[in-house]
């Protein structure tokens, strides 16, 4: 049980059993209540047949329930699969399939999709629903086979990342490569058993997920809201529950500094704000300060291949609001040149990630992982490419400069061009399509669609926008869509998005969608 | 019912006109389908997100006239158009 995950939740529980574990609302789990569903899902799982190596989809809202799941999951020996409850159908069959999941466990009203799309996959024998029914397996039931301690090299998660072709791809990561990005975050954020964390991001993604993990790792409260719809709700958790973290993204901090009264209210207990998912822009930055005054501020870079790369204490937003540090505690990063040289200062190249924080590779994707992961300096060494281009200034501070890849980020959720796309060129009359990523302070990006349509064809952009929630996940839907006449192309004939995108930027004026 | 009554029931159903027919042009063209009711859960049918919300409340504010304070934006207040009107009213007369 050293360095898992599962042991973290044994050694909260033993010590601080009364200590209240996850909060949502009214509900409050402490940590001995955590620890003995987690035993009693774990046994229900087992009983079913779950065991080492095997996946199991994680299917749920931000709850309770759900870090029950999770950690029941690690606790029967086998790797959870964190799925966004939002996603449609034809992408849920193809994640369920693509991991082979053994079993589901779902929120009840997603149970109908689940078990519609887990009706065609083979591997899939069983769909558990929260609060459908005990989930206990009763005294003297079978516990399932024999099973030793899980161990640090068990494969703990499968995090899927949208891959630049629009395929996702799915991130695979030992107990140990988990626990120590646990560890290492833990150390700079200086987090302890005291600390009340209010999570407003999805459990199915890795910035909220880390934020459960982190908090049974140290003993620590963590308070859940699914989103920030009614930011009302948030300012009384921040308030009640004294709350001394709170991670963000461009859009909650969209959110927060709107609101009327919240920089007056003193917060005495909030002492840590942290940002991910995209860059902040100095204006931004400032905006979060004057909200929160006496919190700091952190400003954070990662990819879902390694969970977190780097940060930026606190004490440097002001004089490097645009720089995202340097390497986590544990790592190194460094910069890569097109001869794969490293780079001088101020030069620009690709930044290379080295530490046990790096995922083992991807699912049933050998050719993406060895893009992806190259030999380092001695065998079994390996180094993480980042994709990502950045330069390093002469104190050694990182600056993002851009990715190497389309991919955007909106919302804190990564979106391929391409996935998108697909989605337009299926609607009869779209004859071409383009998608890209325009700066945006209340999205991080937008994502804008340009399209060209067939002749004769008459569609408009409330037309062609409807046809794409019917199909993506919201985050992914344009926020504008741009119709032309024709779409600009490169000399040697290809969609020459360059140019699109500065489009958009002379554009500025229009108003943009939702 | 007595004239103030009549009075403020005519003025919630104006308010519920209003705040319907915003968020229908709003935010309900990507689903020409759903007829808005004046109880919808605006949330768990997931018709607005948050940035949605931060659009209504900006237009309740400034319709109306009255100041919405942080503490104010939770669902007993904006999670339905009927919720909406009710906070609308109560705001008025105070």
């Amino acid at each position: 049980m050293l360095g898992t995950l599962d042991g973290d939740l044994r050694a909260s529980a033993a010590a601080r059993p009364e200590h209240a574990a996850v909060v949502v609302r009214s509900e409050r789990l402490t940590y001995r209540e955590l620890d003995e569903r987690v035993e009693e899902l774990a046994r229900r799982l087992r009983a079913l047949g779950v065991t080492r190596g095997d996946r199991v989809a994680v299917v749920m809202r931000s709850s309770g329930e759900a870090a029950v799941a999770i950690y029941a999951i690690l606790r029967a020996g086998a790797a959870f699969v964190p799925l966004n409850p939002t996603a449609k159908e034809a992408k849920l069959r193809h994640l369920l399939a693509h991991c082979g999941a053994a079993a589901v466990i779902c929120d009840a009203d997603v149970a109908e999709r689940v078990r519609s799309v887990g009706a065609d996959i083979d591997a899939l024998g069983h769909v558990l629903v929260s609060g459908a029914e005990p989930w206990t397996v009763g005294a003297g039931a079978d516990p399932g086979a024999p099973f030793g301690d899980v161990l640090d090299v068990d494969m703990a998660s499968i995090i899927y990342t949208s891959g630049s072709t629009g395929m996702p791809k799915g991130a695979v990561f030992l107990h140990r490569n988990m626990h120590f990005v646990s560890g290492s975050i833990i150390r700079y954020l200086g987090l302890h058993g005291d600390d009340r964390i209010l999570c407003v991001l999805p459990l199915s993604h890795t910035y909220g997920l880390y934020q459960l993990i982190m908090s049974v790792r140290v003993g620590a409260t963590l308070v859940l809201e699914n989103g920030m719809t009614f930011p009302g709700q948030i300012v009384n958790a921040l308030e009640q529950e004294q709350i001394t973290v709170l991670p963000g993204v461009p859009t909650v901090w969209h959110v927060l500094v709107s609101l009327q009264g919240l920089a007056e209210r003193e917060l005495p207990h909030l002492r840590l704000l942290t940002n991910a998912g995209a860059a902040l822009s100095a204006a931004r930055v400032a905006d979060v300060r004057r909200t929160f005054p006496h919190a700091d501020l952190l400003s954070m870079y990662g990819q879902t291949e390694c969970k977190r790369v780097c940060y930026l204490p606190a004490d440097q937003i002001e004089a490097r609001p645009d720089s995202v540090g340097f390497p986590i505690p544990g790592t190194e990063a460094w910069i890569e040149d097109e001869s794969g040289e490293v780079a001088g200062t101020g030069e620009t190249g690709e930044l290379v990630i080295r530490g046990d924080h790096v995922m083992q590779g991807y699912w049933r994707d050998a050719e993406g992982t060895a893009a992806k992961l190259k030999p380092g300096r001695f065998p079994g060494d390996r180094v993480l490419r980042s994709g990502d281009l950045f330069r390093r200034d002469e104190d050694g501070y990182l600056y993002f400069v851009s990715r190497t890849d389309d991919i955007i980020t909106s919302r804190g959720e990564k979106i391929a061009p391409g996935e998108v796309e697909r989605v337009l060129y299926a609607i009869e009359g779209v004859r071409e399509a383009a998608v890209v990523g325009a700066p945006d302070d209340r999205l991080g990006e937008a994502v804008i669609a340009h399209v060209s349509l067939a002749a004769g064809v008459t569609l408009d952009e409330k037309v062609l926008r409807s046809r794409c929630a019917a199909a993506l996940e919201d985050f992914m839907v344009p926020t504008r869509i741009v119709i032309h006449s024709e779409l600009p192309k490169t000399d040697n004939g290809k969609l020459d998005r360059l140019t699109l995108m500065q489009v958009r930027e002379q554009d500025a004026q229009a108003r943009v969608l939702r | 019912m007595t004239n103030v009554e009549a009075v403020q029931s005519r003025e919630a159903a104006v308010v519920r006109a209003e705040m319907s027919e915003f968020i229908k042009e709003n935010f309900l063209y990507m689903r020409p389908d759903h007829v808005l009711a004046d109880d919808d859960d605006l949330m768990g049918l997931a018709l607005l997100d948050s940035l949605g919300f931060v659009e209504l409340v900006d237009e309740v504010q400034n319709r109306y006239g009255i100041l919405i304070q942080d503490v104010d934006i939770t669902e007993e207040h904006f999670g339905s158009v009927n919720a909406i009107a009710a906070f609308v009213s109560s705001r008025r007369l105070s």
